[in-house]
């Protein structure tokens, strides 16, 4: 049987690529890192949007998200991505929804994703998210 | 001539590396890699192979055609002029470090590069973090001049092939810095961090392939710090793993962003830089550069504060 080059080619490379990633699986590269801190949260969300100056932070309890709120009153939120933090600013878009002291924000972005986060004050950032209108 | 690909015969050099530096982040440096990211980056590098294969047969009939307009004949045996490889190689590398900014500057070419940059990690896996739709752009126009000089395609392919074998190492943290005679000429590791950072002050620097004398010369080189910690990936981070997503994002924002926009404004949201908005909403890496310059006053092209670079107030004492 004639096996195309291209195709022996591709699925070699495949093969190569499933052992490279399993052995960083298996060599336990990457890890968690948490926003353990308002400090952590500030310097994420700094990173996230260059000068934005978080001056209220709440991490969530497991430290994978958090919500950042400026003194402009934009708010972003903030998801473990991997081992390092992604964000957006909410907008308009944005929806949450209260399961008991868990907040499900849904920036608007499908691709984002929803992201849960455990607070020890849901309520009020619950408020200020319904509040976000047009900037 | 045999057709000869660098970049097939270092695949297996390209495994072993990947290996040897993850054995390297395991011990030094374990956060320098994550399993998902290594997984999409090596999958983009795969895919552009297939797509190159499947999709680069537009931009060679292209350059077969064009080298029937030649101005120089290197004859028929032009593979054996040995002096013509090292003046293409360098030439092509002049070429790169105009595709490459092209890339960065021309949204219809960041729609396809940005899949090199959208990951947050950087390691040599982001090497193989290849684009699947280059075909889709002009960025093979950026050659026709090196055909037209009388430089054959097979030539020029496999000097490109090199150039990009090349860059495969200078993608890690594990190499701080080169020998400084090196770091003067060269592409290096530390260079290229500051390419592929999302800081204001490095943003849209250091385009060069091999030779970083192509910045210095036109005005786009800038010198990683080491009191500045880099944070790499695209400005806005994708946070999603979906490959798919990957490849087309930026296609598919520039897409929506013609079929929206206003009549007169369509064609910049095709060819002005990344970021640009007509209504001001968004902020290119320029407006996010200037912004920081304002805020914290530095100079990305220095050290220190402007203020203290004022000539007037270079040698004089606070009053």
């Amino acid at each position: 049987m004639d096996i195309p080059p291209l195709l022996l080619q591709t699925l070699g490379s495949l093969v190569a690529i499933l052992v490279l990633a399993g052995l960083a699986a298996l060599l336990k590269l990457g890890g968690a890192s948490k926003l353990a801190s308002d400090g952590d949260v500030r310097r994420a969300a700094g990173e996230v949007v260059d000068g934005f100056e978080a001056i209220e932070c709440a991490a969530a309890r497991d430290g994978a998200a958090a919500l950042a709120r400026d003194a402009l009153g934009r708010i972003m939120l903030i998801k473990r991505h991997g081992n390092r933090f992604a964000g957006r600013i909410l907008t308009p878009l944005a929806r949450v929804r209260r399961h008991g002291d868990a907040l499900e924000v849904d920036c608007g972005e499908k691709r984002f994703g929803k992201v849960l986060l455990a607070l020890d004050d849901p309520a009020s950032w619950q408020a200020r998210i319904d509040a976000i209108g047009p900037a | 001539m045999p057709e000869f690909s660098p970049t097939q015969y270092a695949v297996p050099l390209f495994v072993i590396a990947v290996l040897a530096e993850m054995i390297w982040a395991r011990f030094k440096r374990p956060d320098a890699y994550e399993p998902k990211d290594t997984l999409l980056s090596l999958t983009f590098g795969l895919g552009s192979t297939v797509a190159a294969a499947l999709l680069g047969g537009f931009a060679l009939y292209v350059f077969i055609e064009a080298y029937e307009y030649r101005i120089l004949d290197f004859g028929d045996e032009w593979w054996a002029l040995w002096w013509a490889w090292p003046l293409c190689f360098v030439l092509d590398d002049l070429k790169y470090y105009w595709v490459h900014r092209a890339g960065h500057r021309i949204r219809w070419m960041w729609a396809s590069h940005v899949n090199h940059h959208s990951s947050q990690h950087y390691n040599l896996s982001t090497a193989l973090r290849q684009s699947w739709t280059g075909a889709f752009t002009f960025g093979f126009v950026f050659a026709l001049p090196l055909v037209l000089l009388g430089f054959h395609p097979a030539m020029i392919a496999i000097c490109a092939g090199f150039n990009l074998v090349y860059q495969f190492w200078i993608h890690t943290e594990a190499i701080r810095r080169m020998p400084r005679w090196f770091e003067a000429v060269m592409n290096t590791p530390s260079h290229h961090r500051v390419h592929h950072a999302t800081n204001p002050r490095y943003l849209d620097r250091n385009y060069a392939g091999v030779f970083i004398v192509w910045d210095k010369l036109f005005g786009t080189f800038e010198p990683e710090r080491d009191d500045e910690p880099i944070r790499y990936g695209i400005i806005r981070q994708l946070g999603s793993f979906n490959l798919l997503w990957a490849v087309f994002h930026e296609w598919i924002g520039m897409i929506g962003d013609i079929v929206r926009a206003p009549w007169k404004h369509k064609l910049s949201y095709l060819l002005r830089e990344p970021g640009w908005s007509h209504d001001g909403t968004r902020e290119t890496s320029d407006m996010i550069r200037e912004s920081w310059r304002a805020r914290t006053g530095q100079d990305s092209r220095t050290a220190e504060p402007v203020a203290n670079r004022n000539p007037i107030a270079e040698h004089g004492e606070a009053a």
